[in-house]
């Protein structure tokens, strides 16, 4: 059963996987050891929860780090323009892209997914609110905000 | 000059979920390895919750992020090596949480006295 286990962490992200893959493989195997002496009812009862909760968060996490990776990381911190120089609107319209981005990566974390949907959403319409002060003031363009 | 919005302190707006609320109060009394941790909460809820390790993992790779608790190794090696400790927003956050929870409980016993009046 091990075996199955270790596979089914290759689920994960990699960056997950090599955080906390080991840990959770010893923490399963020693769930696995006290539920064999239970009776093979609880072991297979055992079993069944933590693959399917096993797949369940591994499907979390790799939305959460697809979502995380592509938005907060390299476009709030990365690649928006530094404020200086940038006309008021195009500061605010930033302003609205990042707020919505926290609050959906606030979201993804607790696991709200309608709230994640509802900031996706939002922060899509900032995006474009964004793009079109861009054009309005000719700067920016794909550097500035992807 | 107004600047782009920094990331902000993390105030969890939401109640916790039930996994992490657990987790968070069982490392406030003491640091603990996963294992360790599936056993107290197990007993802290009175059999009612036990977390899967995909759950556990899940919650604690969060906290992290978040930086609600800490990863250390411990220096007991005969048991398992990582073990995860409240960080001090950690516990200002558990606080937080539990204050909500009792001003709850309070205006519940509250409507239940008028209810019986």
């Amino acid at each position: 059963m091990g075996a199955i286990f270790r596979a089914l962490l290759y689920l994960y992200p990699r960056r997950h996987r090599e955080l906390l893959g080991a840990e959770m493989q010893t923490v399963f195997e020693q769930g696995a050891r006290e539920h064999r002496l239970l009776g093979p009812f609880q072991y297979v009862r055992f079993v069944l929860l933590e693959v399917g909760g096993l797949v369940l968060h591994a499907a979390i996490a790799q939305f959460a780090n697809a979502t995380h990776r592509g938005y907060l990381e390299s476009q709030v911190h990365g690649n928006l323009a530094p404020p200086q120089d940038l006309p008021e609107e195009v500061i605010e319209a930033q302003n609205r892209v990042a707020v919505n981005l926290n609050q959906l990566l606030m979201a993804i974390s607790h696991h709200q997914f309608v709230q994640a949907r509802f900031y996706k959403n939002e922060e899509r319409k900032a995006r474009e609110n964004l793009r079109q002060m861009q054009e309005k003031y000719g700067i920016g363009g794909p550097q500035l905000l992807r | 000059m107004r600047h782009v919005a920094q990331r902000p302190a993390i105030e969890h707006p939401k109640p916790l979920t039930e996994p992490v609320l657990l987790i968070l109060m069982s490392l406030a009394a003491q640091p603990r390895h996963g294992y360790a941790l599936i056993k107290d909460i197990e007993a802290l809820s009175r059999h009612r919750v036990r977390l899967s390790t995909g759950t556990l993992y899940g919650a604690l790779r969060r906290l992290l992020d978040d930086g609600w608790i800490e990863r250390f190794e411990q220096e007991d090696r005969s048991r398992d090596k990582q073990a995860y400790r409240l960080s001090s927003e950690g516990r200002r956050q558990l606080k937080l949480e539990l204050n909500r929870f009792r001003e709850l409980s309070r205006a519940g016993y509250a409507r239940l006295r008028v209810g019986e009046a």
